[in-house]
């Protein structure tokens, strides 16, 4: 379990740097909290390092989501105890560096919890014994490598480095979570040990090529294989311990970390051997020659970078154990040396305020001690014999000369690695040569420059000291270490090898030499190398990959801009052509199979059928001509309620009627506001596309309306006619299925109803609208506005109304009526009154918020629908009684009676709620004229 | 106890009517009124889902009336998970409204109310036609909320949301013509039965039913190519508003689930429309999440957020296995928090850069910028589906059962452009600030009420295994029609 | 009488889709409310049509009930609508100054 502790660590850690921020502690003080939990997790690392050296493998594991088959479960074995060795190790340093690095003004605690967390996401990718959490610890590493690379976020090659990064490795994160779900899928098993031991299951599967794309598309975007190496120079905007950090021991390592631990499961074929040895070499060659030209330090350093990787990566292709040996050599050799050379690049960006080698030299004079450093760091990046470079090189030499694969061309790797060892040498040449020699320092921004202070040297002694101790004692120091990593790597015997300095005179010694003296060759034909490099046009990945990711951005703006074009009629047609489509593809005529028989046909029905059609038609023709379609239309609706009359529907006949008067009405106020005529907008191809739509619709509802009609069905309604006087307590059935079987229904519907009202109430709520000073002829609209006779009417009219009103309502339950159609007629009443006798003389006498008499209507509904609770029976069960009135007689009073008066309020306040404030719009609109 | 199903209708319908009553504007008595309410519905909808855990289907006879005849409540696992997470979102959402925005026009918490009511009953109703009479209180609850306020792109919007919404229930009474008059019934589990006893144009004529509500569930859920409405009425609409409408799509998905699973799942017309809900699944989380890359604004990115959840969850659910659909909800649940809190959050940016807005362009850092940042990073992070929160889990577990390589590809894909396009955003937004805005102070409630939501993805990652655990139990109880067929009609029918 | 119901209807629907496809607040109106009509009217056939036999409990042969108290019930709810939307396009009108339904002044400009 320690070990799940101590790769937990860090994440707590990343609390104590904010933590000593808040609390306003020195840079030391800082420091110091992070480097707290990175050091204890050291100490943990001990004790089961022990075990590892013993041969054993350390597990831990707590669950954390089975059915996924994510567990946090971690292994420590020799690889993963390697990378816990430098990701911690390294990270303490590079947190003692960057405590004198970072200057006061810099957000410091933010920078170390940032650190710490990218160090827990490391440690977690090393360590991980599932692969869905190797996934999840991955994907870490890229979004916190995010934040370190963006730290400096008010540089614009900052934020466009880190989003690269982000998005190049992010991409490959994506592609690593398929490729490990598809390794589960056919292992059966999230464990990284079973996923282990069925290397030869997968490698079977017809599935390997693509799994081995995937995580191969993982590994080299994080480790910066060609092609996708292109984000990493650019990441060396970040500030330059992250890079020390991110570039030789962490972040990129993690892609050839993956290679190593994979290695058992997907090595081994000749897909592995091609394209990971491929995009090794081209990796290596391409990053060793343009490392050369770079003026930059940090650019140097970072293309030297890509080039290293791309030889671990080639070492790993070669499908021989001897090869992973010699990668996970390198892999340590380089951490060490590149590690210290960043850091050595950061001192001399620090103390002399520039990191341009053509301004750079001769620096020997002023900071010998770090000179000395640096130096031996890049003879080892060079491969010098006494340093670890020379060892691990050696090694890579001998195997490239071993390998077979590539038949009559084997020969090409060899080439292929000399020549980049070339290359190697004669950057490292031009890192000492430039920097501390090569005359005096051009224009330095700090001049002099000094050595730094003494602790900010201490990490890179300490590097440079293992890079030698490594190269002169390697059986010493690092064969234990390498011995139980490349074992693990592995995944069972290690192959007969020799750690030492002399092997004799063999061909990898020659292909040594050969490097070193053709690098200082090429080192020392630079001038002619650069003025011929000059040439070439100037490649900025960074602006590239910016205009790209613009371009794509703006490619997506106008796609989604184009579906979406912020036109209704456009959406409409897309929702009404996906109807049309199931109708036209679904709609067979073996739906008109009906034997039901037809009713007869009478004369008036016709003639009330074509005019229906006609006035349909002349609305939609004449739509531009507003009075004449509104007219016609209301024709329809009057046909319509007729339909409702001959077809034995008296309720929907009143209900629709009624309707029919109070939007009519809400129309003709709407129309006071809205353009008379407007000229026609649609060309023929739309109005054809709308005209076959409306055709293959209309004719499709027509079609299944016949199919119905004509053919028999069951139905529950049987229910209803038995039950409503028995059970509802009216010979209604649409009332007692409204007030009752369907209460609910009801209940919803005047919900609706009100909540319209006060929609329309809010919308019009300071609403600034002016109405067209006059009608489409030109005529000013007439001021007298409430005519006396209409005025002489109306107010009688009232009373009667309203009486009518009570009459259609308490028969409602029996025959045709009920609480909507009485809500409805008392309405109609009162806006007569407003329109007749106005806005202001209505509302002297009524009260003018209708708010209220929603709420109470909507309340007694829900209220009797609750009452039924104390009665120990579901909501809006209703319950009946025949009372005796004196002079009436016997007389029914159902509960369902209170529901419908509930109605009745809610369609009276709703539809004043509405109307009331239209008119009142109108009567401001008046006023605003009149003042005028 | 046997009431409290409709609770969740009745209170905040209750609430709603008592606020119309309120006539003199005392937002403090109408706020305490609204937040009341739905804080009165968190430990309903927590013990209604305790109850529907338990495995029991309850049926809540209206009017007493027994099924098919009358409307029934049905309480299953998958409506009692929806009305839970509806009010979970409900909170901040509404907490984050009363500072201020409620004031910006007229009746804000009655509609708010009647809102919650129309989605509760939507989840909770067990009749067809109840189901479009719910889905008509929250349609038109809905749009007031989204022209709560002023401004001419609201208005605009909200036209074009209004309009495509009316053809929409069209459409759906048509379906409900059928409906009835081919099986007899409106009733969803007694349609379920009928459905499949039926042949011949009757059943040509059901088969069209079915696939006229996937249009309109459809346009509720916002799938291609019915989805273009969505970005700007989500992104104009007021923020406390927006994050409560993060639930609606969900409704249009609920809506396919509930009647899929029921009457088309099996029988006589099995795997009705699937085919094509994959299909524009698919296309929309292709589209959406080429939107999100493309969009100009923070809102509207975030609202093509959802609607890339939206194609994400659509195609879980017509792979239509249980599995698939357990890690569907899973997501549903993820998205449906995370997408309202990052609506929250986009206003809370766009208050601190003035007239900018939530524009993405360069501009004044909004207060508290550290902040906002953490948050969006957290927002972005759980929406593309990066690890370690939410949304990570959501899609492994539907890429572990989804295995169809087009979904892999769409949705890993959509994933890599949201987070290009959502970085790019947050880069703009939080580092290229040029100089610190106006320093007002973040307001306390409405940072909370972000941070509530947005703390769903940290929550629901460390607790991926019991919320994945009972996903799968709603899932598992879903894929079995046959229990809430016989819990509504009594076993014998 | 059963082909005349549906010409009628499909009269109502067709007219009423190829409205709501135009361009401006008030012809849409009038569409919204035709396809109401069409579709009311389809929903009220789906009980199957019967002459002079209204829903009254014990007074002879009655036509199917529950299609015409649906009916009512979306008759309420769409009058609702249509009101919303005939305010919503007036406040469409006040603030984008047209009923152009996207909002486009007819300069060509928006609002």
């Amino acid at each position: 379990m320690t070990l799940a502790v101590l790769v937990l660590l860090p994440f707590v850690g990343a609390a104590l740097p904010l933590l000593a921020d808040r609390l306003r502690a020195s840079r030391t003080v800082l420091a110091l909290s992070a480097a707290l939990m990175p050091a204890l997790a050291l100490v943990l690392l001990i004790a089961p390092a022990g075990l590892v050296f013993d041969g054993q493998t350390v597990h831990a594991a707590l669950p954390w989501v089975p059915s996924l088959g994510l567990a946090l479960s971690f292994r420590l074995d020799g690889l993963a105890l390697l990378f816990a060795l430098l990701v911690l190790g390294i990270g303490l340093l590079v947190i003692l560096y960057a405590r004198y690095y970072l200057s006061a003004q810099e957000k410091a605690g933010r920078f170390f919890a940032f650190l710490l967390l990218f160090m827990g996401a490391m440690l977690g990718v090393v360590t991980s014994d599932n692969l869905l959490l190797l996934v999840l610890f991955w994907e870490l590493t890229s979004l916190s490598s995010f934040l370190l690379i963006g730290f400096w976020s008010h540089q614009s090659a900052a934020r466009k480095g880190a989003r690269m990064a982000l998005t190049v490795t992010g991409m490959g994160g994506l592609a690593l979570l398929a490729g490990v779900l598809l390794i589960g899928q056919i292992v059966g098993s999230y464990s990284l040990g079973d996923a282990l031991a069925s290397g030869d299951l997968i490698r079977a599967s017809e599935l390997y090529p693509l799994i081995l794309g995937l995580v191969l598309l993982g590994v080299f975007t994080k480790s910066a294989q060609f092609p996708f190496h292109f984000w990493l120079p650019h990441a060396m905007a970040a500030p330059t311990p992250v890079s020390a950090y991110l570039h030789s021991a962490t972040m990129v390592k993690a892609g050839v970390f993956l290679l190593a631990r994979f290695y058992p499961m997907l090595a081994g074929t000749n897909l592995w051997f091609d394209v990971v040895t491929l995009a090794g070499m081209a990796t290596l060659l391409w990053g060793a020659a343009v490392a050369l030209f770079q003026h930059d330090l940090k650019g140097l350093l970072a293309y030297s970078t890509i080039s290293h990787l791309g030889l671990i990566t080639l070492l790993f292709g070669l499908n021989s154990e001897l090869a992973a040996v010699a990668a996970v050599f390198h892999i340590i050799n380089h951490a060490t040396f590149k590690a210290s050379l960043f850091m050595a690049a950061g001192i001399i960006d620090h103390e002399t305020g520039t990191r341009d080698m053509r301004r750079i030299n001769g620096l020997w004079k002023y900071m010998p001690y770090t000179a000395v450093l640096a130096m031996v760091a890049s003879a080892a990046m060079a491969g010098v014999p006494l340093l670890n470079g020379f060892l691990s090189k050696e090694m890579f030499f001998a195997e490239t000369l071993e390998s077979s694969r590539l038949g009559a061309m084997s020969w090409v790797l060899p080439l292929g690695a000399t020549l980049g060892g070339v290359f190697s040498v004669a950057y490292s040449a031009r890192f000492i040569h430039d920097v501390f020699f090569n005359g005096e320092p051009v224009n330095l921004p700090k001049f002099p420059p000094h050595e730094p202070p003494r602790y900010m040297k201490v990490p890179v002694e300490i590097l440079v000291a293992l890079c030698v101790a490594v190269g002169v004692l390697p059986s010493i120091t690092v064969a234990g270490l390498l011995a139980v990593a490349a074992a693990a790597t592995l995944g069972g015997e290690l192959p007969e090898y020799h750690l030492a300095v002399w092997h004799g005179l063999n061909l990898p010694l020659m292909m040594s030499v050969v490097a070193l003296v053709g690098g200082v060759l090429v080192y020392s034909s630079r001038n002619w190398l650069f003025r011929q490099y000059a040439r070439l046009p100037e490649i900025n990945a960074n602006l590239i990959f910016e205009r790209r990711i613009q371009g794509l951005a703006r490619g997506a703006a106008a796609l989604s801009n184009f579906l979406r074009n912020g036109s209704l009629q456009s959406y409409a047609a897309w929702l009404l052509t996906l109807v049309a489509l199931v109708l036209l593809v679904h709609l067979s005529p073996a739906v008109l199979d009906g034997q039901r028989a037809l009713l007869p046909l009478d004369g008036v029905s016709l003639l009330a059928g074509v005019m229906l059609v006609v006035a349909a038609l002349i609305t939609a023709i004449l739509h531009r001509h507003r009075m004449t379609a509104i007219m016609s239309m209301s024709v329809v609706g009057l046909v319509v309620s007729l339909a409702f009359v001959r077809l034995s529907a008296p309720d929907l006949a009143l209900t629709q009627l009624s309707v029919e008067i109070v939007t009519l009405l809400l129309l003709m106020l709407a129309m006071y506001f809205l353009p008379v005529r407007t000229r026609m907008e649609s060309g023929w191809p739309r109005i054809l596309r709308d005209l076959l739509l409306s055709v293959i619709i209309g004719g499709g509802v027509g079609v299944m309306a016949f199919a119905m009609m004509t053919s028999d069905f069951q139905s529950i309604s049987g229910y209803f006619l038995e039950n409503a006087k028995p059970g509802g307590g009216g010979t209604n059935v649409v009332n007692v299925i409204l007030v009752d079987f369907r209460g609910f229904d009801t209940f919803g519907e005047i919900t609706v109803l009100g909540i319209a009202a006060m929609g329309i109430y809010a919308m019009l709520r300071d609403l600034d609208l002016l109405s067209a000073p006059s009608d489409s002829l030109g005529r000013p609209w007439a001021r007298d506005a409430h005519p006396l006779v209409l005025v002489t009417i109306s107010r009688p009219l009232l009373p009667l109304a309203l009486l009518i009103s009570v009459y259609i309502f308490l028969r409602g339950h029996n025959l045709p009526g009920g609480g909507f159609i009485a809500g409805l007629i008392t309405s109609v009443a009162l806006l007569l009154q407003y329109v007749a006798s106005g806005v202001a003389w209505v509302h002297r006498r009524m009260p003018g918020d209708y708010h209220p008499v929603v709420a109470v209507g909507l309340l007694l509904a829900g209220i009797t629908g609750v009452a039924s609770w104390f009665f120990g029976h579901p909501f809006l069960t209703s319950t009946f009684d025949y009372l005796y009135w004196p002079l009436v007689g016997k007389f029914e009073v159902a509960s369902a009676m209170l529901f419908d008066i509930g109605v009745f309020l809610t369609v009276v306040g709703a539809t004043l709620l509405m109307l009331a404030n239209l008119g009142k719009l109108s009567l401001l609109d008046d006023k605003a004229k009149e003042g005028a | 106890m046997e009431h409290l199903i409709i609770a969740p209708i009745l209170i905040p319908a209750f609430a709603g009517m008592l606020l119309l009553l309120e006539v003199r504007e005392r937002q403090p008595l109408r706020r305490f009124t609204g937040m009341l309410s739905v804080l009165a519905l968190l430990p309903v909808a927590w013990l209604l889902y305790q109850q529907a855990a338990g495995g029991e289907i309850q049926v809540y006879r209206l009017g007493d009336w027994a099924a098919p005849f009358g409307i029934v409540l049905v309480l299953d696992k998958l409506s009692a998970l929806m009305v839970l997470l509806c009010t979970v979102l409900a909170v901040p959402a509404l907490l984050y409204a009363c500072r201020a925005d409620d004031k910006r026009g007229a009746n804000f918490h009655a509609l708010f109310q009647l809102q919650l009511m129309g989605i509760n009953g939507a989840f909770l109703t067990g009749d067809l036609f109840n189901l479009f009479v719910f889905f008509e209180v929250l349609l038109i609850a809905s749009y007031g909320l989204a022209l709560h306020g002023r401004g001419p792109a609201r208005v605009r919007a909200g036209i074009h949301y209004v309009v495509l919404n009316l053809i929409g229930s069209a459409l759906f009474l048509v379906a409900l013509g059928l409906v009835y008059g081919t099986t007899g019934t409106l009733n969803m589990a007694d349609f379920a039965v009928k459905v499949n006893q039926l042949d011949g144009g009757a059943l040509e004529l059901a088969r069209v039913a079915g696939l006229l509500m996937w249009v309109v569930f459809g346009l509720k859920a916002a799938l291609f190519p019915l989805y273009f409405w969505l970005p700007a009425t989500y992104a104009n609409a007021t923020a406390g508003v927006a994050a409560l409408f993060a639930i609606m799509t969900k409704v249009g998905v609920y809506a396919v689930a509930r009647v899929y699973g029921l009457a088309f799942e099996q029988g006589a017309l099995a795997g009705l429309g699937r085919d094509a809900l994959w299909i524009m699944a698919l296309l929309t989380l292709l589209l959406a999440s080429i939107g999100v890359l493309g969009a100009r604004r923070l809102g509207e990115m975030v609202a093509y957020t959802v609607v890339m959840s939206v194609g994400t969850l659509m195609a879980g659910l017509a792979w239509s296995s249980p599995e698939s659909f357990g890690a569907m909800l899973y997501y549903l649940i993820h998205t449906t928090l995370v997408s309202g809190g990052l609506f929250l959050l986009a206003d809370l940016v766009a208050r601190g850069r003035g007239k900018l807005g939530d524009q993405l362009v360069a501009g004044p850092a909004p207060a508290g910028r550290a902040g906002l940042g953490l948050l969006f990073f957290i927002g972005a992070v759980a929406v593309i589906g990066l690890p370690p929160l939410s949304g990570f889990m959501g899609k492994v577990a539907l890429l572990q059962t989804v295995p169809a390589p087009l979904y892999w590809l769409f949705l890993l894909g959509g994933g890599l452009l949201a987070l290009v396009g959502l970085s790019r955003a947050g880069s703009t937004l939080f580092w290229r600030a040029t100089g610190d805005g106006a320093e007002r102070r973040l307001d306390r409630p409405r940072l909370l009420a972000t941070v509530l939501l947005l703390a769903a993805a940290p929550v629901l990652s460390i607790w991926a295994e019991p919320v994945l655990e009972a996903t799968v139990a709603v899932a598992a109880q879903w894929a079995q029609p046959q229990l809430y067929i016989d819990a509504v009609l009594g076993g014998g029918a | 009488m059963e082909a005349m119901v549906a010409v009628m209807i499909a009269v109502l629907v067709g007219t009423g889709v190829y409205l709501v496809l135009r361009a401006r607040t008030f012809p849409v109106i009038l569409g919204i409310t035709l396809l109401s009509y069409g579709v009311n009217l389809f929903v009220f056939i789906s009980g199957r049509l019967a002459l002079d036999q209204p829903p009254i409990a014990g007074a002879g042969p009655s036509t199917d009930p529950l299609p015409q108290a649906l009916v009512l019930t979306a008759i309420v709810i769409g009058f609702a609508m249509t009101a919303f939307l005939v305010v919503l396009a007036l406040r469409g009108q006040g603030e984008t100054g047209t009923d152009h339904v996207d909002g486009q002044r007819d300069d060509g400009g928006e609002a």
